[in-house]
């Protein structure tokens, strides 16, 4: 696809590819704290079902992933390590940030191993809040990430450059 | 002199050979495998670095500490109400158990008891959130042996329990419900007879899990005499819950620590396997999650009448002392050893989780084993990473 | 505070229960160890405290797994008895960060029960399964070396404790396998528990306010009561 990189990209074919881009989001899931169980919820248990949205969980390596959700408290010790996951995926890559811990420090505000928020070390597009939120509460925020995929302009996004996997 | 035909004497030798060879052929350097911090068979943020020698375990060091948060350390910035807040998350599958030790701790320098209903419906929720967080096991343990299908079941039925603590504290994961004194509210009406109803769910649960897995060949081949960890081993690491008590040693603080809970007044009984494998740890658990079952039954039918609070100032101050309250959390004993100095805050919080011990034993128990092992032995003994962390 | 500065053994009342168990266990440990036990408490039907002298801490390790029958190693950790230079961190004065926090004038430092001789004082319990009867222990730790000897020969389970102990309070254990951290990322500096670590996002955020007043169900007036 000349035209992506090229960023000529006709507006028709931005739609229809953002629409199948959305629809497809391979989701990786790092599950630290609290938040990983309610992830687990929303994505393993029957009752939620990620998969009607058009997200698909539980892929083999953050090679393969679209979106990674960081679910729970992240520690300074942890901060390298989610580093190095988002390093690995390829372009374009989208971060939901869940739970009070991963967006701010939470409860955990004052502590002295505690990175007070995910957003100090890598980018993210959604932050869900709770603490921990209900899984309801992250679908709500795949389906908000979704939207955001869907109006995306491409060339804005790549400026023309290669896609390479770090 | 044993006479051995020569027949014999060249099948000897030739099978010694043959012994060599596979030695000689399959033999690897030493080599280190890093699993975590985040690894799906780990399930959480447990790393593990194992020295391997071909598929056997040399040595293994678990790295604990991606979840460490300091709650000792925060705990002494935080009034008491504040800091049971804190502790819910400490294990998060079963939050509500959490915070019972430390309030009957808290109860204990204050010298204040509990009104019986409160202590009723402090031990109705303990015991479903013990429910709660060993379902999660039961499936959780499946899954990581190969078989995807029973951790479906269980998310099914815990969303059951997870509604009935919603509805009677408001919180579906951390209940923040229990109170110096008592408890902040009283039960919903209709919360009774819908218990009633979960509790067969989750006895229909077990048995499901129970015609699945315990009879499957494959899950018995993975856990039996796997990972065995004889009495004496057991209590020099603190090993507690069911994975003492699947070593064959009878000792279960509900029934032997007389505490503010009321266990004395049930008819249940304390399971032991005697043989310490990673079956045995499954096993114990699955019983125990029934005999919950049937003691939130009993409980529910038994439920006294009266007040939920007893009477303690608005604004908590605990006088001055040392407190040291314990209880059999859906994880093993866990304890609280709280240094009061008369303050709003306590000068001094140790907590004494039961995934800590738990998982300190796995240097000496994963030594010798083999790959595959390892996931099973790590699987049954079951820890939660907030509470090997805090 | 008369609980607190006591350093006596305990006092019977008349009144008090009688706790034939325990105190059974505190005549076997002093019957052993002689002086070198420095300090008791009993709280009838709950828990029994015994502090020890440093050099004996090994031995009574050994004497309660053989002797007493206590195999079952609960915990091990350490207790700061240094008033908080920062006091509570939640009294929200702008004041504390223009003048100093550490300039207010410490508290005198107060041992709990069984009284203590130094800052840092090791807390374990041991537990004996058979009996039901579990007991904590205390030792002080020397205010210069801050070096105790190390727990991992008689309970293994002590191993992993004392690496916490030594990474949150600084405590040195002899004849600990590996002492190194276990939580905290290798090149953190300081002693979390402490008393003197400051929270540093304490001090630069001030806490709103430390009243946390909650209406108890049901009443409205001051005292708490019973819910309608």
């Amino acid at each position: 696809m000349g035209l992506v990189e090229s960023g000529k990209l006709p507006k028709p074919l931005t739609k229809l590819l953002n629409i199948s881009r959305k629809y497809s989001m391979w989701v990786y899931q790092w599950g630290l704290a609290c938040c990983a169980i309610e992830m687990g919820s929303a994505f393993a248990s029957p009752r939620y079902d990620v998969m009607r949205l058009g997200v698909i969980p539980f892929p083999a390596s953050p090679r393969q992933a679209d979106l990674v959700v960081i679910s729970g408290t992240v520690t300074d010790k942890m901060a390298p390590a989610i580093r190095r996951l988002y390093e690995q995926m390829p372009d374009p890559k989208y971060v939901i940030s869940m739970g009070s811990c991963a967006n701010c420090g939470g409860p955990y505000w004052d502590s002295y191993s505690v990175t007070k928020g995910v957003d100090q070390i890598i980018p993210v597009d959604v932050y869900v809040p709770g603490c921990p939120p209900r899984p309801e509460a992250l679908l709500e925020g795949i389906v908000l990430l979704q939207e955001m995929v869907a109006n995306e302009d491409m060339a804005a996004k790549w400026k023309g450059e290669p896609l390479v996997v770090n | 002199m044993t006479a051995v035909s020569e027949r014999q004497q060249l099948a000897y030798i030739a099978s010694q050979a043959a012994d060599m060879r596979v030695n000689v052929e399959l033999e690897t350097e030493g080599m280190t495998l890093n699993i975590g911090p985040q690894h799906p068979a780990t399930h959480g943020t447990l790393r593990i670095i194992v020295k391997l020698d071909g598929e056997q375990v040399v040595a293994a060091d678990p790295v604990p500490g991606y979840m460490h948060r300091g709650y000792e350390k925060l705990s002494e910035v935080r009034t008491y109400p504040q800091v049971t807040t804190l502790i819910n998350r400490i294990d998060w599958l079963g939050s509500f158990a959490n915070e019972v030790p430390f309030i009957l701790a808290a109860e204990r320098l204050m010298e204040v008891e509990a009104p019986p209903r409160a202590q009723w419906i402090r031990t109705i929720l303990f015991e479903l959130s013990r429910i709660a967080n060993v379902a999660l096991f039961l499936g959780d343990m499946a899954v990581q042996l190969g078989a995807v299908t029973p951790v479906f079941y269980a998310f099914r039925d815990r969303e059951y329990v997870l509604n009935l603590i919603e509805s009677a504290t408001g919180g579906r994961f951390h209940p923040n419900f229990d109170r110096i004194g008592g408890l902040k509210d009283d039960l919903p009406k209709g919360w009774i007879a819908e218990t009633n109803q979960v509790m067969q769910k989750v006895q229909a649960f077990c048995d499901e899990l129970d015609a699945l897995l315990l009879g499957n060949e494959i899950f018995n081949v993975r856990t039996r005499g796997i990972g065995v960890v004889p009495a004496e081993v057991a209590q020099s690491y603190g090993l507690s819950g069911a994975n003492l008590r699947a070593s064959g040693v009878d000792w279960d603080h509900r029934r032997d620590t007389p505490c503010g809970l009321v266990y004395d007044k049930l008819d249940w009984k304390v399971w032991t396997h005697p043989d310490g494998d990673s079956y045995a740890r499954y096993w114990v658990r699955l019983q125990e999650v029934r005999e919950a079952a049937k003691m939130v039954v009993q409980l529910c039918d038994g439920l006294p009448p009266g007040p939920i609070m007893a009477k303690v100032p608005r604004i908590i101050k605990v006088p001055a002392g040392e407190a040291w309250a314990v209880t059999e959390n859906p994880l093993g004993e866990m304890g609280y050893y709280i240094v009061s100095k008369g303050d709003l805050v306590p000068d001094r919080v140790k907590i004494r989780s039961a995934s800590f011990n738990n998982i300190s034993i796995v240097p000496w128990l994963l030594r010798g084993v083999y790959v595959p092992d390892v996931i099973s032995i790590l699987a049954s003994l079951y820890f939660i990473l907030g509470d090997i962390d805090r | 505070m008369s609980r607190l500065s006591s350093t006596d053994t305990d006092s019977p009342e008349s009144d008090a229960p009688v706790d034939t168990a325990r105190t059974a266990l505190l005549e076997a440990l002093a019957g052993e160890f002689g002086d070198a036990v420095l300090g008791t408490h009993l709280d009838p039907g709950r828990d029994v405290w015994a502090r020890v002298h440093t050099d004996a801490w090994e031995a009574v390790g050994r004497f309660l797994r053989d002797g007493l029958d206590c195999r079952y190693f609960c915990y091990l950790s350490a207790v700061d008895w240094l008033p908080s230079p920062f006091g509570r961190s939640m009294d929200s004065d702008v004041d504390n960060l223009l003048e100093g926090v550490g300039a207010k004038e410490p508290e005198p430092m107060t041992h709990g029960v069984t009284g203590g001789d130094t800052r840092f004082q090791l807390i374990a319990r041991v537990y004996s399964i058979a009996a039901h009867l579990g007991v904590h222990l205390k030792v002080d730790v020397p205010d210069d070396t801050h070096t105790i000897a190390s727990w991992t020969r008689v309970y293994g389970g002590a191993n992993w404790h004392e690496r916490e102990t030594f990474e949150m309070f600084g405590i040195t254990f002899d004849g600990h396998p590996s002492l190194r951290k276990l939580y905290l990322p290798g090149d953190f500096e300081g002693f979390p528990l402490r008393k003197d670590f400051p929270l540093v996002s304490r001090l630069v955020k001030p806490w709103p306010g430390i009243v946390d007043v909650e209406g108890m169900p049901g009443v409205a007036d001051d005292e708490g009561g019973d819910p309608s």
